[in-house]
């Protein structure tokens, strides 16, 4: 696997946007003028680029809550994105969908889904239709360490198996379910085990790591494509904030969260480019001030944009006369 | 009666080789199974204390879930990372402890890092892992009796240990890492998914042995000149164009076409130096060293290994001491 | 005109869109080799294949998710759930999912063509569980369009129609109909979704119905013909949306209406209907609506139980009398006939 340095120093770039997009978040959440619950994805940054960056932009990809950061890693824009969450007219959703059901159609990024299981047999039914298309595309879908108790989780990956579906199911587990710890609610040490009640492969690989990420999903995705059929990968992680922001994660041992933060995969990942001659401190330094100003201009193009107008609570529906009589 | 230590890896078996090759998937419950059978065969032959590493899948304590023994089973007292390092630490506590013997569960990377600190202690290593040259495919329980045997005090343990050597990887003198089997030097990259899969990165082996029959890189040296184990002498070997092409099968299912440019049988007394730079290191099949450009590195054949216990021998001696005979009264 | 069933309409009106559209599949349990659990897709597998006519695992939400990602994809699947009592263990399809996408991602998805085909209904000894008629449920979501057809021609028509829709549409058989025949014309055609039909003309009472309920009506209407009562007959076919304006002009004809539902009487497509009637013509009723619904219980297993829960023809004639026999003009009809 050799990356050139452009495509690494992206990486990086991405990894850090993604971080200063969600931390922003966490501030309007703070400060009281960001509507609603938003699920901040800080820590999982390895994930959301480790997935994104070697897919094809024809490939279809989509997650459930926390996935914002998997978003940007696509190539959302932040301004849309920061508008939607906002729920602004100039949302990538007319400001209808908000965080939990955010959107990007024309990056084959159905996104966001608010509730936990159909994402995964949804994205039978993308992969079912791209296998007909026939130009090896992959429909790849996330999903976190509770949604693998869904029932969903089984009747998806045995569809997808049975039909030799190109399907990748990705399992994100940061080894919490809001408060449920795997060691309480999860029969099974690692998820990938439960591939092989599946008959596919099923892969545990560090979450942390970006290179571990890309390698691992863009092995599968190779043999996705050959025809070999679905696979089921686990990514392990951890999230930094609460499962919304504003969850105080008093269930969570304080030693653990130390743990968590030595394990930045954004420093380590900084540190494997430092220390194998692929970038320098400036170079690194660079990004992350271009992707502070990246953000800057998405906080300002979400303040100047207004609401929707009331008749969009009726349109983007079935029919556009309304069902009763009014 | 000194204690027995058992280091159960319970991250062995699911690694990209799931994918990349046809690794099987080592079960943890099966694990479970394995450390049951080998605690039953201590306990058969009088052992009295065994210490297990504790892991967070908690295979100790499934393991004694419903288990009726004589023997006393207690955690050993280190923290744990979920990553190698744990073995490691454990089998310093182990040696620490005058452990008569440690009974691993893993492959050969398992067996690395308990290398690295169990001393004298005796190992007995039963195969859960993917490359599986060092660990023995032994059924549990005969696994757990030869493990009791080495324990006694009546047996002479001389006749059944055998000394493994090992590679060390060394920055002029001071020691940088092990490998019991193999040495792998490939081009530059990250650590990533740490298994080497691709034969066209790689440039540089250096094997403890090579004896057909086993799975993994010393499969290559296997068919350029054989090399038994424990034969006091290691083998060197270049890759590129135009060399001997050898059909090796490098991992579970994965047959591939390796072209030697050269080979060499080397002894104790020569370090031979890593001459690719930039490279990435792989250790008894993972990717653990980053080397960068100009970076002297040398390897060294060392015979002085962890020690292993042969089973059959073992087994054999105690028959001899008609230890599996009632005493008639 | 020739004459066929039900159950071999909806497959004609399978088979012609399939023919037209190779987008068109179908996937559920049983559906393939064994033709489906009534008969109602049998040949198509051997006509159109596996990779058109898709047996599946019995995976309810599998089925309706891998549906929705197709269609979302353009292609245009038609997803049985066998028995509309199964489709609790895939509500969010029909609920959170579906009607929604277009919605929440605030039009990007232009269409999502998924036609759910399902059964409903009783009088099959099946029991609490697979005997319900729960199309009240679907009609409260936005998004969704509910068609129950009560003939043969109805049903080919609203099924091609339905197939023919960008738009998530449920489409519910009734298991008891499949066997009854009626004429249906040889080519395709469409009937359009939410219109209903005037089945019979009357001028003293609208009675309103759908399903296997609106055949019960039209028998029940003979009979109080034969009583001096002219009702009309109005067929609601598509439960959402309903024809407001078909249900407005009818009443404000007859000036008295009667609901007639086989699901259970609370918050169903009767009190829709009803509601629909105040809001459009209660200036026009002589007399209050009155439903004709089965009660709020459990659809009991013994046949005689059965048939005595579940709504009848004697029941619907009582509740015409009863609204005949009320309100202005009462006096004018003769007394209506003592419980019989």
């Amino acid at each position: 696997m050799d990356l050139p340095k452009a495509d690494l120093l992206q990486m990086y770039k991405k990894m850090v946007t993604i971080r200063e997009f969600e931390e922003s978040l966490a501030e309007a959440v703070a400060g009281g003028t960001l509507p609603g619950f938003v699920h901040l994805g800080v820590g999982q940054e390895a994930v959301m680029v480790g997935v994104a960056a070697p897919l094809r932009p024809t490939d279809w990809i989509s997650g459930t809550h926390r996935e914002h950061g998997m978003m940007i890693a696509r190539g959302a824009d932040m301004g849309p994105m920061r508008a939607e969450i906002f729920g602004k007219a100039t949302g990538y959703c007319k400001g209808k969908g908000g965080s939990m059901h955010l959107a990007v159609y024309e990056k084959c990024a159905p996104g966001c889904n608010g509730i936990l299981g159909p994402n995964q047999t949804i994205n039978n039914g993308i992969a079912l239709a791209l296998k007909r298309r026939g130009k090896g595309d992959i429909a790849v879908v996330l999903f976190g360490d509770g949604a693998s108790h869904r029932g969903e989780f089984h009747e998806a990956l045995n569809l997808a198996s049975i039909w030799k579906l190109p399907a990748m199911a990705i399992c994100v587990n940061n080894q919490y379910g809001i408060s449920g710890c795997v060691d309480d609610v999860c029969a099974v040490e690692d998820i990938s085990a439960r591939a092989a009640g599946y008959g596919m492969p099923g892969l545990t690989v560090d979450g942390c790591d970006v290179m571990a990420v890309y390698e691992a999903v863009s092995e599968t995705a190779k043999s996705i494509r050959a025809g070999k059929g679905p696979a089921l990968l686990e990514l392990k992680t951890s999230r930094w904030r609460g499962h919304f922001e504003g969850d105080p994660q008093s269930y969570r041992p304080p030693q653990e969260m130390e743990e968590t933060r030595r394990r930045d995969p954004i420093a380590r990942f900084a540190k494997q480019l430092l220390d194998q001659g692929m970038a320098k401190e400036a170079e690194l330094q660079k990004l992350r001030d271009e992707a502070k100003r990246e953000l800057q201009a998405a906080i300002e193009f979400t303040d100047k944009s207004g609401y929707p107008p009331e008749e969009e609570i009726y349109t983007d529906l079935v029919y556009a006369e309304g069902r009763s009589v009014r | 009666m000194r204690p027995v230590g058992i280091i159960a890896n319970p991250a062995s078996g699911k690694d990209i080789r799931r994918l990349v090759a046809f690794g099987s998937v080592f079960d943890n419950h099966e694990k479970v199974n394995i450390v049951r059978r080998v605690l039953l065969g201590l306990d058969s032959m009088g052992v009295q204390d065994v210490r297990i590493m504790p892991d967070f899948f908690g295979i100790g304590p499934r393991a004694l879930d419903d288990l009726d023994l004589s023997l006393k089973v207690s955690y050993l007292d280190i923290p744990l990372e979920g990553t190698q390092e744990d073995s490691t630490r454990a089998a310093k506590a182990l040696s620490d402890l005058g452990a008569a013997c440690i009974v691993t569960l893993g492959g050969d990377g398992t067996n690395r890092a308990v290398a690295k600190a169990c001393g004298e202690v005796p190992l007995l290593p039963i195969s859960t892992g993917t490359n599986n040259v060092f660990p023995f495919m032994v059924e549990g329980t005969l696994a757990g009796i030869a493990a009791g045997v080495a324990a006694l005090d009546s047996s002479s343990p001389r006749s059944f240990i055998d000394r493994a050597p090992r590679l060390e990887i060394r920055r002029g003198s001071e020691l940088v890492d092990i490998a019991l089997v193999d040495v792998v030097v490939s081009n530059p990259g990250f650590i990533a998914s740490r298994a080497v899969w691709d034969v066209s990165t790689i440039h540089e082996i250096f094997l403890t042995r090579a004896e057909p029959g086993t799975i993994g890189f010393s499969s290559v040296g296997a068919n350029v000149c054989a090399l038994p184990a424990n034969s006091g002498k290691g083998v060197h070997i270049t890759i590129g164009d135009g060399g001997q092409k050898v059909k090796a099968p490098i991992a579970p299912g994965l047959i591939r076409w390796v072209s030697v440019a050269s080979y060499r049988v080397f002894e104790p007394a020569e370090p031979i130096p890593v001459s690719y730079t930039p490279s990435v290191i792989a250790l008894d099949g993972e990717r653990e060293l980053i080397v960068s450009k100009g970076d002297r590195l040398t390897i060294h054949l060392a015979p002085k290994g962890p020690r292993v216990v042969d089973i059959a021998r073992a087994l054999r001696q105690a028959s001899e001491l008609c230890l599996f005979l009632q005493p008639q009264a | 005109m020739r004459e066929i069933t039900y159950l071999e309409a909806v497959r004609e009106a399978l088979r012609q869109e399939m023919k037209l559209d190779e987008n068109v599949f179908i996937l559920g349990e049983d559906v393939g080799r064994f033709g489906g659990c009534f008969g109602v897709t049998a040949g198509l597998f051997d006509e159109f294949g596996k990779d058109r006519v898709m047996d599946t695992p019995i995976s309810e939400a599998a089925i309706m998710g891998t549906a929705l990602g197709a269609a979302l994809m353009g292609l245009r699947p038609v997803p049985e759930i066998m028995f509309i009592d199964f489709t609790t263990v895939c509500f969010d399809y029909l609920t959170n999912q579906a009607p929604k996408v277009r919605y929440m991602c605030g039009g990007q998805v232009e269409k999502l063509p998924l036609v759910v085909r399902t059964t409903s209904g009783g009088w099959i000894r099946a029991a609490g569980q697979h005997s319900q008629s729960l199309e009240g449920w679907f009609t409260q979501v936005p998004g969704l369009k509910v068609v129950m057809p009560s003939t043969p021609y109805d049903a080919k028509g609203l099924l091609t129609a339905a197939l023919r829709d960008n738009n998530p549409v449920l489409y519910i058989e009734h298991k008891v109909l499949y066997a009854t025949k009626g004429p249906v014309p040889e080519d395709g055609y469409v009937i359009p979704l939410g219109k209903a039909d005037v089945k019979k003309d009357g001028t003293d009472v609208t009675l309103i119905s759908y399903s296997l309920m609106l055949q019960k009506t039209l028998a029940a209407a003979e009979r109080l013909a034969k009583d001096g009562i002219s009702a009309e007959v109005v067929d609601l076919r598509t439960l959402s949306p309903l024809d407001h304006a078909t249900l407005a002009q009818s009443v404000r004809k007859t000036h008295r209406a009667v609901v007639i539902q086989e699901a259970y009487e609370s918050a169903g497509v009767a009190s829709q209907v009803v509601k629909s009637l105040v809001d459009s013509s209660f200036d026009h009723l002589d007399a209050p609506i009155k439903t004709v619904a089965a009660p709020d219980t459990v659809i009991p297993f013994s046949p005689p139980l059965e048939d005595a829960m579940l709504p009848s023809e004697d029941k619907i004639v009582r509740a015409v009398k009863e609204v005949m026999g009320c309100g202005v003009g009462a006096g004018l009809k003769p007394a209506p006939t003592p419980q019989g």
